[in-house]
C-alpha cells in the first residue's frame, strides 16, 4: 500500500468552535428550507424512503437535519482503494496525506505557453511520468488531458481510463458524463482494480441526473466515491467566504446523504474545489488568498468535525500561461493552506494556465513541491538524540557541527533535498550551462520516458479494456453521439 | 417631482433592480412615450456596456444593470405593443447555450452587450436543445444565431445545430456566431460557424462585422 505523508500536529484552525457551529447550522438550514435538486426520480425516491419531503415537478428534495446528521455519522473517516498492484493501494483518512495529479484539456508547450490538443502518445507518456513519480499517488478522472487526437469528446473518459490502466498501476477516480462509469468501472474491474467513483454536483445545490446515475452505479461495484461541487465564488456561490462555505457544505453534504441512502457506510472523500470570479471577464481566478481561507475552513469542518476525509483542488491550476514565478506564487500558498490543514488528498501536479493546460514537465517539478510539503507536515522529532546537547556542548564557541556523527548520520532524514530546484553554486551553474530548473525537468522527462516501464497489463487484460472500449463506441453510436 | 426619463436612466445607472418595474410603471403612468422610456433604458444600459468594456465596471454590474433591464421592460414593452409602434433595432439575435450544457455567466454578458449595443435579443436560457435553437430562428426571424459553449463534450452541439439548420433549409438565412472556453477559430470553422467571439465584447464586434455594421 502507497503510505503517502503523515501529519504530525493538529492542523491549522481557522475557525473557532462557536463558527463552525454557525456553518454547519446554517447548512442544516439551507438542506431543511431550501432543499436541493436531484435530477433523477430513482435519486429522490430513495430519499422519499429515508424522510425527505419531495417536490417530484421541481426535483427537489428537502432534507432533514436528522438524516444529515445520520449521513455524517455513517461516512467512515478512512477507507481503502485497491489498485491493480496492491503496493499502490491506498487507505485515504486520518493523518495521511495523498497527491493527485493534476489534468488539463490540452498539452502546453513549456517555452510559449501555446496549448495544442494532445496526442495519444503524449498523453501516455504523461501517465508514465505520473507513475514514475512517487508523490503522484492518484489519478483523477480524464487524466491528464480532457481530450487527444482522434478521440471522440464522448469516448475521451472511456479512452483515458483504459490509458491510465495501460500505463500505471496506481488508482484511478472515474468520471461520470455520459454513462462513462459504465466503461469505467469494467475497464477497472477487468484488471483487478477499484476506482475511486465519482459523484460531482452542478452549483448552487443540484446534481445532473449523470452524477445521479453514476452514484448508484460505483456504489453497486462497491467503490468508494469521491464528491465534489465545483464552486465559483461570486457565480454559482456567494462571494463571501463564510457563504460560499454554507453553499458548498450543503452540496457536498446533500450527496453524502443520497451516497449513504444507497449504500450505508460506502467510502467518501469530499473534494473542496472552489475558484473566484473574474469580474470582468467572468473566467475563473485561481490561486487566490480566499480560496485558500475557503479550503482550510472546509478542512477543518470536514476532516476534523465530521470526520470524513477530505481532498482540495486548490492548488491543481494557476492562471499563469507558463511554468514561471506566478505559476508557483499562486499554487503553492493554496496547496500549503491545504497541507497544513488536514487535506487527505491535495491535486497539483502538472496543471497550467487555468484548467486549459498540462505538462508533465511541471509535474516533474511539482514533485519537489509535494515532498517538501509532506516533509514539512510530519514535523520533526524533539528527543534526547536530536536535540543532541552533548554535541552541543563539545562543538561550544569555535567548533563545527559538519564533523560530528548527529550530522552525519541525519542531514539526510531532517530535511527533503529538491531534485530538480537549482541548488548548485553562482559558479556551478555558469559551469553546467546555466540550467533552470525547467531545463533540468526537461531532461529528466527524456530520462523517464526512455527508461521508466511501467507494470504492463497482461495480453488477457489488454484484450478485455479492448473489447470494452468497442462495446462502448457501439453504445454510443446507437445513442447518435458518435 | 423627479424626471421619468431621468428616473429611468438613474434605476439602470444604480443598478436598482428592486424600484425598476415601479419606476418603469411610473413613467408611463406620467404619460411620458413608451419608445422614450426604452430609449432612456437602452442609453443608459449603452453607458454601463461602456464603462464595462473600459474595466471601469465590473461582471456584478453588468448582470445588476441586465436584471433592472428584464424588470423594467415589460411593462413599457407592452405599451409599446398597445400603441402600435416599433421599436428600432441593428437586428435580431437568437442567443443560448447548447444543450447538455448549464453554463450561463458568458452567455448572460454576450446578451446583455448585444442589447446596449442596440440589438435584439431573444435569450433562450441555458441547456437549449437544437429543435429550440432551430424553431427560434424560424419564428423570430433571426438575423443571428449566437451559441454558447463551455463543455468539451457539448462543444460539439453547436455543430448539431448547424447541420440542423442545413437540413431545414433555412442555413444561409442567419448568420451563427459561436462561442466559450472550449471554442476557438479553428473549430468554429471546421463546425461551419460564420463567426467566433473569444470574449463577450468580441462576440459583439463580431456579430456586426457579420451584419455590416459598422462600430
Amino acid at each position: 500500500m502507497q503510505k503517502g505523508f503523515k501529519r504530525n500536529f493538529e492542523p491549522v484552525r481557522v475557525l473557532s468552535d462557536s463558527q463552525i457551529e454557525q456553518i454547519h447550522t446554517a447548512t442544516l438550514n439551507v438542506l431543511d428550507v431550501t432543499g436541493f435538486k436531484y435530477e433523477s426520480k430513482k435519486a429522490l425516491k430513495i430519499l422519499e424512503e429515508h424522510g425527505c419531503r419531495i417536490n417530484y415537478d421541481s426535483m427537489v428534495a428537502k432534507i432533514p437535519p436528522s438524516l444529515v446528521e445520520w449521513a455524517i455519522s455513517k461516512t467512515p473517516s478512512s477507507f481503502y482503494l485497491k489498485a491493480r498492484d496492491e503496493q499502490k493501494s491506498m487507505r485515504f483518512g486520518g493523518n495521511t496525506m495523498y497527491f493527485m495529479n493534476s489534468a488539463g484539456a490540452r498539452y502546453v508547450d513549456i517555452d510559449t505557453g501555446i496549448v495544442t490538443m494532445p496526442t495519444l502518445e503524449q498523453n501516455n507518456n504523461a501517465v508514465i511520468v505520473s507513475d514514475y513519480l512517487d508523490s503522484v499517488h492518484v489519478f483523477p478522472s480524464y487524466t491528464p488531458y480532457f481530450e487527444m487526437e482522434g478521440v471522440p469528446p464522448v469516448m475521451s473518459c472511456p479512452v483515458s481510463c483504459a490509458q491510465r490502466h495501460r500505463f500505471s498501476t496506481k488508482p484511478s477516480r472515474g468520471a461520470q458524463p455520459t454513462d462513462s462509469f459504465i466503461w469505467e468501472t469494467q475497464i477497472a474491474q477487468a484488471v483487478g482494480a477499484q476506482l475511486l467513483g465519482c459523484v460531482e454536483g452542478a452549483a448552487p445545490l443540484s446534481l445532473a441526473e449523470d452524477p445521479c446515475n453514476a452514484a448508484f452505479y460505483y456504489l453497486e461495484a462497491g467503490f468508494p466515491v469521491y464528491i465534489a461541487s465545483g464552486s465559483i465564488m461570486g457565480g454559482s456561490h456567494p462571494v463571501t467566504v463564510a457563504g460560499a462555505s454554507v453553499s458548498h457544505n450543503a452540496e457536498l453534504l446533500a450527496i453524502t446523504v443520497l451516497l449513504q441512502c444507497i449504500s450505508p457506510g460506502c467510502g467518501v472523500i469530499a473534494n473542496n474545489f472552489v475558484s473566484a470570479m473574474n469580474m470582468q471577464t467572468g473566467d475563473l481566478n485561481f490561486g487566490t488568498a480566499a480560496i485558500a481561507l475557503h479550503q482550510m475552513a472546509y478542512n477543518q469542518i470536514w476532516h476534523s468535525f465530521y470526520k470524513i476525509p477530505v481532498n482540495n483542488t486548490g492548488s491543481a491550476f494557476s492562471n499563469s500561461k507558463l511554468i514561471d514565478y506566478q505559476l508557483g506564487a499562486e499554487k503553492l500558498p493554496l496547496a500549503t493552506a491545504s497541507a497544513l490543514s488536514g487535506a487527505n488528498l491535495i491535486v497539483l501536479h502538472g496543471g497550467v494556465t487555468a484548467e486549459l493546460a498540462y505538462n508533465p514537465v511541471l509535474a516533474i517539478i511539482d514533485e519537489d513541491v509535494a515532498n517538501t510539503l509532506g516533509h514539512i507536515i510530519g514535523g520533526f522529532k524533539v528527543d534526547d538524540e536530536t536535540i543532541g546537547l552533548d554535541v552541543i556542548d563539545q562543538v561550544g564557541s569555535d567548533g563545527t557541527f559538519l564533523n560530528s556523527q548527529q550530522t552525519r548520520k541525519m542531514w539526510k532524514t531532517e530535511d527533503y533535498i529538491p531534485q530538480m530546484f537549482d541548488k548548485s553554486s553562482y559558479q556551478e551553474w555558469i559551469n553546467t550551462g546555466k540550467k533552470t530548473v525547467i531545463d533540468k525537468a526537461k531532461e529528466k522527462y527524456e530520462e523517464i520516458i526512455s527508461t521508466h516501464k511501467p507494470v504492463p497489463l497482461t495480453p488477457e487484460q489488454d484484450r478485455q479494456i479492448d473489447r470494452i472500449l468497442k462495446e462502448a463506441t457501439e453504445y454510443y453510436r446507437k445513442k447518435g453521439l458518435l | 417631482m423627479p424626471d421619468p426619463i431621468q428616473s429611468l436612466k438613474d434605476i439602470v445607472l444604480n443598478f436598482d433592480i428592486d424600484s425598476a418595474e415601479k419606476t418603469a410603471k411610473d413613467a408611463l403612468q406620467q404619460g411620458i412615450d413608451p419608445l422614450e422610456a426604452a430609449a432612456a433604458l437602452t442609453e443608459a444600459i449603452r453607458h454601463v456596456g461602456d464603462e464595462f468594456g473600459k474595466g471601469e465596471l465590473f461582471l456584478p454590474d453588468l448582470v445588476c444593470a441586465s436584471e433592472v433591464l428584464k424588470k423594467a421592460f415589460p411593462p413599457i414593452n407592452e405599451a409599446i405593443e398597445k400603441k402600435g409602434s416599433a421599436q428600432t433595432s441593428l437586428g435580431k439575435v437568437i442567443i443560448g447555450t447548447v444543450f447538455g450544457d448549464i453554463h450561463s455567466i458568458g452567455k448572460g454578458m454576450v446578451s446583455t452587450l448585444l442589447y446596449a449595443a442596440g440589438f435584439k435579443v431573444v435569450d433562450l436560457g441555458i441547456n437549449v436543445k437544437g429543435e429550440e435553437f432551430l424553431k427560434a430562428v424560424k419564428e423570430e426571424k433571426a438575423d443571428v444565431l449566437a451559441m454558447s459553449a463551455l463543455l468539451t463534450t457539448t462543444a460539439m452541439e453547436q455543430k448539431k445545430v448547424i447541420e440542423g439548420l442545413k437540413d431545414a433549409g433555412i442555413r444561409d438565412k442567419v448568420k451563427v456566431v459561436v462561442g466559450g472556453s472550449p471554442i476557438n477559430q479553428e473549430f468554429a470553422d471546421s463546425i461551419g460557424a460564420d463567426g467566433y467571439g473569444a470574449t463577450a465584447p468580441e462576440g459583439v464586434k463580431v456579430v456586426k462585422r457579420l451584419l455590416g455594421i459598422k462600430d
